[in-house]
């Protein structure tokens, strides 16, 4: 999350700025304003970034829209580009995407949740000394590493408790749940500092228990902070690749069960890259657009969050 | 709510907090003991050093810690100035207004793009639009987007979090707005920015999408930066997807925890000697 | 097309480079599949004859087929038969090795035999339990190759000829993965590659045959291809050096079994 925007308060523009008093050389004037404008073009360089993305990303996948149509692409229940007549719809990966990410969200959330009240109410320095590095590396930990245990450790056994082949929701669910706690706990924990002390305190001084505050009061009031954390959770789920890749067994289409084999976007470009030339490649790109466009929507959320409950501070 | 009630209800409570606690550090945990355990027979200086040979990368993996230090050294040496000169316009210059509620739009927009999205970004741009094909510079500049808005975010926190005070009292001086940032308020900050340099690394060593639709997947020891590679997590995701020399697979996971684990003690250092050191 | 000029004119730059370097110089160029047992053929190869260079590279059959007849490469390599025009080219086949495809089940699995027909219903979803071929009642759990595969390229001609396989199967990127599975989900079946079966897991007969290196030799285990290295005439100097070389006890015991193929016999 970017820093709210609390602006320093800080004097009046510097009257090196100011080309009317006669205080400093004109060269520092210049100078300062040149540095100005140097640093203002770096922090556009984030804009530019985001637009070449848009652009670059789009450029490729666009004619995919225009042969097949943005509809079908994205209801097409058959993904079939190798086929003739090739055929490119990739809602079954649509499905995986949400259905993937919101297992891992009613699984992880309350995971990631409890983690963060805990660290933030219940633990002692000490026992906070061990917890909050943990959270921390846990993010460090590469999204392949994650998907190396998935497969190696997970999946076996998945495939031995329920006599299947072990890939597919179940294992995706797990891997990725315990992958979004870092982001949900940290933000979420961010979220609970906050809150101011004096709110804790009137609390126990009217007798509540350490839970009845939490719940009654803290959550509550940082609803909106837990709420982003959530939505983030959300955008990193739905954009993890390499991980998924390694437990879901990639069959593109809709599963019908926990345990059998499926796709997502993210999953389905990659396998699918190696080999993809001409239009195939072009549909590749297309999906690449949804993702970009899903994820935007995710940080809109955010900002709409913020907007309607967070005015209340 | 009866007394009893709420102990009871307080003491559930507790217990499912505290469960989520240790389910978290207890995942952490067996992950770490899972790669140790399987990865350390396979290090030995020759697995450090050596090459990959024959048919299925038996050997070293020298190549591939060589491809992940370089891309990643150079995404940082990219994305440092730009990250930190855009984080102090920010905190320091820019008046709020349009221009500056984009810029933090498109931070966090940066910030939210599935990697995958950033890779493919990568291949059309850098290796084929531009025509630098797969090379530590492609995958150097996909890093450095990804890398951006963590080093623009962390490096404006730490500049909010230097006191005031020490600002006005370098203008009380007569000192010009970039001399009070560059000789008072960015060493103030210099702690915080370096532990965000060093995780935004951290991240980005562990990038897998990236880096392999930019710098490739050949094995190769990249002299310069238009030379290809495979990186370590490249490597280790097409080690454990053929299946067959799964004992380099857990070395080469073994290394990278290492190595990530490395930058994290690093900056947890460096804050910690930075905060006793302002007491 | 464009793939096999750069190839060509890469070769004729390096074959015209005489400044540094090696004497001798042999361009091998083709298949995928076959890439790494020509690369590790010719590093050794070079090793044990200083002043010679072979330089290996893999785009596919037909573009190394293409590069050989132009003369842009003194050997093509294929996994596949030649048709077409390509039969009239003047090309001498030296065979070095099989690549003999296994079907492989669960150890527990009490089917021994399958037809190529039942293979295809398998593969293609039109049987899906165990008790139409014979076994218990089980559900069939597919497990398939990513289509990158050189080893799916070849089981979708030589079993499936044309029909589309299951889209609902399990698609895994790797020989090691898929054996991992198939050894441990009891209603599994997939097909890897005869060298790398290990006893993890079963592989079936295919209409009565036993995969072996003994019938994948003789031609009666149906499911097999011949990796071939073409040449314009018959092999001559260096390029018959080569190919005896890659035909030596040497190279089929050690490379071309390790890579999971069939070696073609005992060298000379």
């Amino acid at each position: 999350m970017t820093p709210g925007n609390v602006p320093i308060p800080r004097p009046a523009p510097h009257i090196a700025e100011s080309p009317n008093i006669k205080l400093t050389s004109r060269s520092t004037y210049l100078k300062e304003r040149f540095l100005r404008y140097l640093f203002a073009a770096a922090a556009l360089v984030a804009v530019l970034g985001v637009l070449l993305i848009f652009f670059f990303v789009g450029i490729r996948g666009w004619p995919i829209f225009q042969k097949v149509g943005v509809w079908d692409f994205l209801t097409g229940m058959v993904w079939a580009p190798t086929a003739t007549p090739p055929q490119y719809g990739i809602f079954p990966m649509l499905f995986g995407s949400f259905v993937v990410m919101a297992g891992a969200l009613v699984l992880g959330a309350p995971l990631a949740i409890g983690t963060a009240i805990f660290l933030s109410e219940i633990a002692s320095p000490k026992v906070r000394s061990v917890v909050r590095p943990a959270v921390e590396l846990l993010a460090g930990v590469p999204s392949v590493v994650f998907g190396f245990f998935g497969l190696l450790v997970l999946r076996p056994f998945l495939a031995a408790g329920s006599g299947t082949l072990g890939l597919g929701l179940m294992a995706g669910w797990l891997i990725l749940a315990i992958m979004v706690v870092p982001t949900i706990a940290t933000l979420t924990e961010d979220a609970l500092d906050s809150v101011s002390g004096g709110v804790r305190e009137a609390s126990y001084a009217m007798g509540a228990t350490t839970w009845q505050t939490i719940y009654k009061v803290l959550v509550p009031s940082a609803r909106v902070g837990i709420i982003d954390a959530i939505i983030l959770g959300m955008g990193r789920a739905i954009g993890e690749t390499m991980a998924v890749l390694m437990v879901i067994g990639n069959a593109p289409v809709i599963p019908k069960g926990l345990f059998a084999p499926f796709s997502t976007i993210t999953t389905q470009i990659v396998i699918d890259m190696s080999y993809a030339t001409g239009d195939h490649r072009t549909a590749l790109f297309g999906m690449a657009i949804v993702l970009f466009a899903i994820s935007m929507l995710f940080v809109a959320a955010v900002r709409l969050v913020s907007r309607l409950f967070g005015a209340e501070d | 709510m009866a007394p009893k009630a709420r102990t009871v209800s307080n003491t559930l409570a507790m217990t499912l907090l505290w469960t989520s606690a240790i389910v978290t550090v207890g995942v952490l945990f067996a992950l770490i003991a899972y790669v140790f355990i399987n990865g350390i027979a396979q290090i030995s200086l020759d697995f450090i050093f050596g090459y990959p040979r024959g048919l299925h990368a038996e050997g070293g993996i020298w190549p591939t810690i060589v491809a992940s230090v370089y891309v990643t050294g150079l995404a940082m040496l990219i994305v440092t100035p730009i990250g930190i000169l855009a984080a102090v316009y920010l905190s320091e210059y820019a008046r709020q207004g349009r221009m500056v509620k984009a810029i933090r739009f498109a931070a966090d927009s940066l910030a939210a793009i599935p990697s995958i999205v950033l890779g493919l970004f990568g291949l059309a741009l850098f290796v084929e639009a531009l025509g630098i094909g797969f090379s530590v510079l492609s995958g150097a500049l996909a890093l450095a987007f990804l890398m951006l808005p963590i080093v623009m975010r962390t490096t404006e926190e730490a500049i909010r979090a230097v006191p005031r005070y020490i600002r006005w009292g370098s203008y009380g001086l007569g000192a010009t707005k970039w001399q009070t940032v560059s000789r008072v308020v960015l060493p103030a900050a210099a702690p915080r920015v370096l532990t965000g340099l060093i995780l935004a690394t951290g991240r980005a060593v562990g990038e897998t999408a990236v880096v392999i639709y930019t710098m490739g997947t050949m094995i190769n020891t990249p002299v310069t930066p238009l030379d290809p590679g495979r990186s370590m997590t490249v490597h280790l995701y097409l080690l454990s997807t053929e299946g067959i020399n799964l004992q380099a697979a857990y070395g080469t996971a073994l290394l990278l925890m290492v190595m990530i684990l490395g930058f994290n003690l690093t900056a947890r250092l460096i804050v910690r000697r930075s905060r006793r050191l302002s007491e | 097309m464009a793939v096999v000029l750069c190839a060509s004119l890469l070769a004729t730059a390096l074959s015209g480079c005489a400044t540094s370097g090696p004497s001798q110089r042999l361009t091998v160029t083709g298949s995928t599949t076959i890439l790494p047992i020509a690369e590790l053929s010719a590093e050794m190869f070079d090793a044990a004859h200083p002043g010679v260079k072979v330089l290996v590279s893999g785009v596919g059959s037909s573009a190394g087929i293409e590069s050989v007849t132009s003369g842009s490469s003194d050997i093509g390599t294929s996994s596949r038969e030649l048709k077409g025009d390509e039969l009239k080219a003047g090309l001498v086949d030296s065979a070095i090795a099989y690549d003999a495809i296994a079907v492989i089940v669960n150890p527990d699995n009490p089917v021994k035999d399958l037809s190529t027909a039942q293979v295809r219903g398998i593969f293609t979803g039109k049987i899906r339990d165990w008790s139409e071929v014979g076994g218990p009642s089980m559900p069939i759990l597919l497990v398939n190759r990513d289509a990158a595969s050189g080893t799916r390229e070849a089981f979708d001609k030589i079993v499936l000829k044309g029909a589309t396989f299951d889209p609902t199967a399990a698609v895994l990127p790797g020989t090691g993965q898929v054996r991992a599975v198939v050894a441990q989900a009891k209603g599994s079946v997939g097909y890897i590659s005869l060298g790398f079966v290990t006893d993890q897991v079963k592989a079936v007969s295919i209409d009565g045959v036993a995969p072996s290196p003994s019938t994948v030799k003789d031609g009666t285990y149906p499911v097999r291809r011949t990796l071939h290295f073409f040449t314009r005439g018959q092999p001559k100097g260096l390029a018959r050096q080569y190919v005896d070389y890659v035909l030596s006890q040497v190279i089929q015991k050690d490379v071309i079994g390790k890579a999971g193929f069939t070696p073609i016999g005992s060298g000379k």
